[in-house]
């Protein structure tokens, strides 16, 4: 199996100050990654390259495979596939289904097939009925769910989420945690930035951790060690193989 | 809401494609506030059926209108500037339509004493040397232009503080010698529509040859700018010359005062 | 000033009497005002989004140029206009001075800086977040910019009923291009301007008021189109 992303010597200025480097990072499909780091660490930063919405300064990215070439038709095809979950989400004025159609819409879906998909997304963040509601009447944590069901509805490829459940009331954390745990299995790779150190006690996830804009790692590269183009499975498996290669040798 | 909005666009576009020609004609100020042409027009479009777009401004540039191909008529009181129009081969078939005259008027006491004038360049030369206040158009115009003919005469230049340039149409220069309680050289057609509630500026000299003002109508010279309405511009000369034009001229009256007269009999 | 009551009767009398001269003034006022801002939001919003989205050399030059066009007198407008569509001029063939259609061509040039400016303030006030969450979301950048006016959409309002304002009140582009024709080009501007220099104040005011009447009940209409 491919690696679904594959970023090499890249480097993110803003201004002269440099907000991410790293040598390279690659991402396999069907995991779930866990981005840690204090503030400042540079973990939106990669997330909005990741999501193809900044272009780096330096380096080179592929995209299931293919070469990131930052030109608009292509460009907009690969953003079909990867879908960005801001920290504090934007939700167009409107309806609630107004917004989680958004982006099903841009894809050329209508009708009852369109209708239905909404309320499937509403139904997985837990805001089943919420279609006609007005966004300006959603609490916050309701809000930041039909953000997400409005991403979620899109089945991306890769669904990146910044700091998804920072500040968010236990009822909403719970359903959303949830959902982000299924993913995975749904064939949709996940990419969640986050302040909570137990997170991972949760989530299996891969943890992928930032330092001063860089990984932590001693090669500045993740995973650390280089395993070619095979998909190492998650870290428990990883740690696994490497237990049974001590056991047999 | 849009729809309402772009139906009366494109109405006010198509009213221009509609089926009646329309003559351009230019004239001077005074000529439309005079109210003649509210008279003389109806009958002339009626007849033709066709619509007659009055351009009313300062002479000069009713003349540069001509000259420009913008109009297809002139119709203006400046004989030398005319005369000079149809020289230039920018006009064609200039004809005499109607005449009125000029008058002096200044506030009822007179300061500078111009009434017992024997001319009209006199009672000039007494404005200037009491330093009473004269409004002039100020604007190249045919009432401006006899009334430098008039300041030749009396063998003065205007100049100082009392003179004072507008720069604006005959209405307008009489608004402003009225608050400044002034003398000003007007066409007796715009003194009269203004006389009474809008000025208490009275006549104090007339009736001299020398304030004697023509008007002409010219038809735009179509070798210079082939697109131009003749005929219809033709026909119009032909009706304001003819006797139903003439009739209708001579008979326009304004608070029981004829303003123009025509030429001949009837 | 006597003339300010008399002016008042003056004008609901002529309204009542429905005088056709006051009507079609309105008309052409209207309609030459319509058809501008019309013309004038197809080319401004565009114009202003563009400015604001974008990234070139010598922005800040351009958005400097947009503010002074903002402040140009519109008796200079209609005399560029003017030099233009006469017939000495380059387009002087298609025979356009002294129509409604040079008024609204000279007012189209008049509006265009403030729609643009208005849009390219918006634009610039609106939330950062909307065009990267519209392409997140696998919106095309076409698609993003009409969903970011649609979020703006009050903003651009304000744009075309302020273009609306400055057109429909103007006089300088209305007299030198459309000549105050009587029944055709005679908007209620110039219709105030010619009895103002017949030295009919009152006359003059009470077109003034039935003016400000009219635009005071379009301006109801925008702003009720506006807040839905």
């Amino acid at each position: 199996m491919a690696a679904q992303f594959n970023l090499t010597s890249i480097q993110k200025r803003y201004g002269n100050k440099i907000a991410l480097e790293l040598e390279e990072l690659t991402l396999w499909p069907g995991h779930l990654y866990i981005l840690t780091g204090p503030n400042g660490s540079g973990k939106s930063t990669l997330l909005n390259i990741l999501a193809l919405l900044t272009k780096p300064e330096q380096g080179e990215m592929a995209f299931t495979g293919e070469r990131v070439t930052w030109k608009n038709r292509e460009l907009n095809l690969m953003r079909k596939k990867v879908t960005l979950l801001h920290q504090s989400p934007y939700l167009f004025a409107g309806t609630v289904s107004a917004n989680v159609a958004f982006g099903l819409k841009a894809r050329g879906l209508s009708g009852e097939e369109l209708q239905r998909t909404v309320a499937e997304s509403l139904e997985l963040v837990g805001l089943k009925g919420f279609e006609e509601r007005n966004v300006r009447q959603l609490s916050g944590g309701e809000a930041r769910r039909v953000a997400l069901a409005r991403a979620v509805a899109l089945k991306p490829e890769m669904l990146l989420l910044d700091e998804p459940l920072a500040n968010m009331d236990q009822e909403s954390a719970q359903v959303v945690e949830q959902l982000i745990a299924s993913l995975p299995d749904r064939g949709t790779t996940v990419v969640m930035s986050t302040h909570d150190p137990r997170l991972n006690e949760r989530l299996e996830g891969d943890v992928i951790q930032l330092m001063g804009g860089r990984l932590a790692s001693e090669n500045g590269r993740y995973p650390a060690y280089s395993s070619g183009d095979q998909n190492p499975g998650t870290l428990k498996t990883m740690l696994m193989a490497d237990a049974l290669v001590m056991l047999e040798g | 809401m849009r729809y309402i909005f772009t139906l009366m666009l494109a109405l006010t576009l198509c009213s221009p494609a509609l089926a009646e020609e329309r003559l351009k004609m230019s004239t001077t100020t005074s000529t439309q506030d005079s109210g003649l042409l509210k008279v003389l027009l109806p009958p002339f479009e009626k007849k033709h059926n066709c619509k007659v777009d009055v351009i009313a401004v300062g002479t000069g540039q009713a003349l540069k209108l001509g000259e420009a191909g913008d109009v297809d008529v002139v119709f203006v009181h400046a004989r030398k500037l005319e005369d000079k129009f149809v020289a230039d081969g920018l006009g064609v078939n200039r004809k005499d339509v109607m005449y009125n005259d000029f008058v002096i008027i200044g506030p009822k006491g007179d300061p500078a004493g111009i009434a017992k004038a024997k001319t009209a360049a006199e009672a000039l030369k007494l404005v200037a040397s009491k330093g009473a206040i004269f409004v002039s158009r100020g604007d190249k115009s045919g009432t401006h232009t006899k009334e430098k003919e008039l300041w030749q005469a009396a063998g003065v230049e205007p100049k100082g503080n009392w003179y004072v340039e507008a720069g604006q149409g005959m209405g307008p220069v009489i608004t402003m010698a009225t608050e400044r309680q002034g003398y000003t050289l007007a066409d007796r057609g715009t003194y009269n529509a203004f006389k009474g509630k809008k000025t208490n500026l009275v006549v104090l000299f007339q009736g001299e040859k020398g304030l004697f003002n023509p008007y002409g109508v010219i038809a735009v010279n179509p070798k210079k700018h082939p697109h131009v309405k003749l005929d219809l511009a033709m026909r119009f000369i032909d009706f304001v010359t003819g006797p139903e034009g003439q009739g209708l001229i001579a008979g326009y009256k304004v608070n029981g005062e004829p303003v123009f007269f025509i030429y001949g009999k009837k | 000033m006597g003339f300010i009551q008399e002016s008042i009767r003056t004008s609901f009398s002529l309204i009542f009497s429905l005088d056709w001269e006051v009507f079609s003034a309105v008309w052409t006022s209207v309609g030459v005002a319509a058809g501008s801002i019309i013309l004038a939001a197809l080319f401004g919003i565009p114009l202003g989004l563009a400015i604001a989205i974008g990234d070139f050399p010598l922005k800040r030059v351009v958005i400097t140029l947009l503010n002074t066009l903002m402040a140009m007198p519109t008796v200079v407008i209609g005399l560029v206009v003017y030099g233009i569509i006469s017939r000495q001029g380059p387009l002087g063939g298609f025979g356009l001075l002294f129509t409604p259609m040079a008024m609204v061509i000279g007012q189209t040039v008049l509006a265009i800086p403030i729609v643009a400016n208005y849009t390219l303030s918006s634009v610039k006030g609106a939330d950062p977040r909307i065009l990267p969450t519209a392409l997140t979301l696998g919106a095309s950048p076409l698609q993003s910019v009409i969903q970011l006016v649609h979020e703006i959409r009050f903003g651009i309002m304000a744009a075309i009923i302020a273009g609306f304002g400055r057109v429909i009140s103007e006089v300088g582009v209305a007299m030198m291009l459309g000549g105050n024709i009587r029944g055709y080009t005679r908007t209620m501007t110039t219709a105030i301007a010619l009895e103002t220099s017949k030295g009919e104040f009152a006359f003059g005011l009470a077109l003034g008021i039935i003016l400000m009447i009219v635009a005071l009940i379009i301006n109801l209409l925008l702003n009720f189109m506006q807040q839905r």
